[in-house]
């Protein structure tokens, strides 16, 4: 059945986007996985379709000492990109489980953020990459850190009529003689269909001596946006990963959470979940 | 009344003209619009794999592909799969029994086909047809066609 709308605008430049999405009752569409779900079912209403397809917003490019991941790059770009899979390890895992096969092909990496949902899979790699939103507006182009752009279910830093352009991930290499480990899982009924009941996406920089040197976790589903752990991380910083300190941050990281009851399952399953995600994922860190 | 939007589509190496309302899913311009039936709608949410076509040359599940955004782009659907004949996944499908209801198969085939052209191996044909649902067979017997016509053993014995 044909979704309600009553137009579709297909741009070619982005000042023409731009122009069009000042409109009230326009919203952009690229990949369409999100959007074109929640229109057929009523969720989302718009009048007018700005589709993203030509601005040519797609591709991954490495500028000075950054990735820049084009806004409209899929999934499956990002999960078979070799600089992706490379430094950011965890995103191209995340990438690679979003949806089937299909879903990879068309969904993009701005729609999985624009949506906006506390279950977005790319949210927390780019949350402990300390990635960089680039927004652009009819007034130019500003950079929101992903830790400030998540609001709420469904609401993010994007203001009416703002596209993402791309994605900027500062590129650190560890101090020589660290081990880096870095890992996005996630759990649901059946990974390639559902959408994450909890996710975690972690990046240890182990020293000589086993001990953390820094530890970055976030996690997804648990709270209305993706969120730092930032107090299972600081139980856990200056540590080795032993049974002792992943005993903390399990309990640590229960405070990090405000997980709810919904269809997909209960918030004390959550917190559960939660507590042995991150028990594998320091587990894996102390065996190397 | 809304007013029609002009698709044109490379549609099984046919260059094919459309008049659609703007909010026509791809899906539909493919049954309705162009009469390929072979596509078929199961959950109509990106789930089931169903209704996978391919969009210049990768998979997506068209129920979820706005027909105005495929414009001036090329779409396989399962019946140019092949080009005439039978793709030779599709040949193997057959000789392996990998059919049996048929409603899941048009996605399988093109799903399997774009992974064969990837050349895609071991676990990763797995991974990349995880996303296309089948309640009859199993899987064990797609996967099995896959692997046969990946290695060109489409007469796999029964």
């Amino acid at each position: 059945m044909d979704v309600a709308i009553q137009e579709v605008v297909r741009p070619a430049t982005i000042a023409e986007a731009l122009a069009t999405l000042a409109r009230a009752d326009a919203r952009p569409i690229a990949g369409g996985t999100d959007l074109m779900v929640q229109l057929r079912d009523g969720r989302r209403h718009a009048a007018c379709l700005v589709d993203l397809g030509r601005l040519g917003l797609g591709g991954v490019r490495r500028d000075g000492d950054a990735v820049e991941i084009g806004a409209a790059t899929t999934m499956d770009a990002i999960a078979g990109d070799a600089a992706i899979r490379g430094w950011f390890p965890a995103l191209a895992s995340a990438a690679g489980q979003v949806g089937g096969w299909p879903i990879q092909c068309r969904a993009t990496l701005g729609g999985n953020l624009a949506n906006g949902s506390p279950a977005a899979d790319t949210a927390g790699p780019l949350l402990i990459a300390g990635a960089g939103v680039i927004v652009v507006a009819p007034g130019g182009r500003r950079r929101v850190p992903i830790a400030e752009f998540f609001l709420g279910p469904g609401r993010t830093a994007l203001r009416q009529g703002e596209l993402i352009a791309a994605v900027r991930l500062p590129l650190a290499e560890p101090p020589a003689g660290r081990r880096v480990v870095e890992r996005f899982v996630k759990v649901g009924p059946r990974r390639e269909q559902v959408i994450s009941v909890a996710s975690l996406a972690g990046r240890a920089v182990v020293g000589r001596d086993g001990a953390l040197e820094q530890v970055r976790i976030a996690l997804g589903s648990v709270a209305p946006t993706p969120v730092r752990a930032t107090a299972a991380e600081r139980a856990l910083c200056g540590r080795r990963p032993d049974a002792a300190a992943r005993r903390d941050a399990v309990r640590a990281v229960q405070r990090d959470i405000a997980p709810i009851d919904d269809v997909r399952a209960p918030a004390r399953y959550r917190r559960i979940a939660v507590a042995v995600l991150l028990d594998r994922f320091l587990r894996e860190v102390e065996r190397g | 009344m809304v007013d029609r939007v002009t698709v044109t589509l490379i549609l099984n190496g046919e260059r094919r003209r459309f008049e659609v309302p703007p909010g026509r899913r791809l899906l539909d311009l493919l049954r309705d619009d162009a009469g390929l039936t072979g596509t078929k709608e199961g959950c109509g949410a990106g789930e089931c794999g169903a209704c996978t076509v391919l969009l210049d040359g990768v998979p997506v599940t068209s129920c979820l592909v706005l027909a105005a955004s495929a414009d001036g782009r090329e779409v396989v659907t399962v019946e140019g799969l092949g080009s005439g004949a039978l793709h030779p996944f599709q040949e193997a499908l057959v000789a392996r029994g990998g059919v049996q209801c048929g409603f899941c198969t048009p996605g399988v085939a093109v799903t399997g086909a774009a992974a064969l052209a990837r050349g895609a191996t071991g676990a990763e044909r797995v991974r990349l047809l995880a996303g296309n649902l089948c309640r009859c067979t199993g899987y064990a017997k797609i996967l099995a066609a896959l692997d046969d016509a990946a290695e060109g053993t489409t007469d796999a014995p029964a």
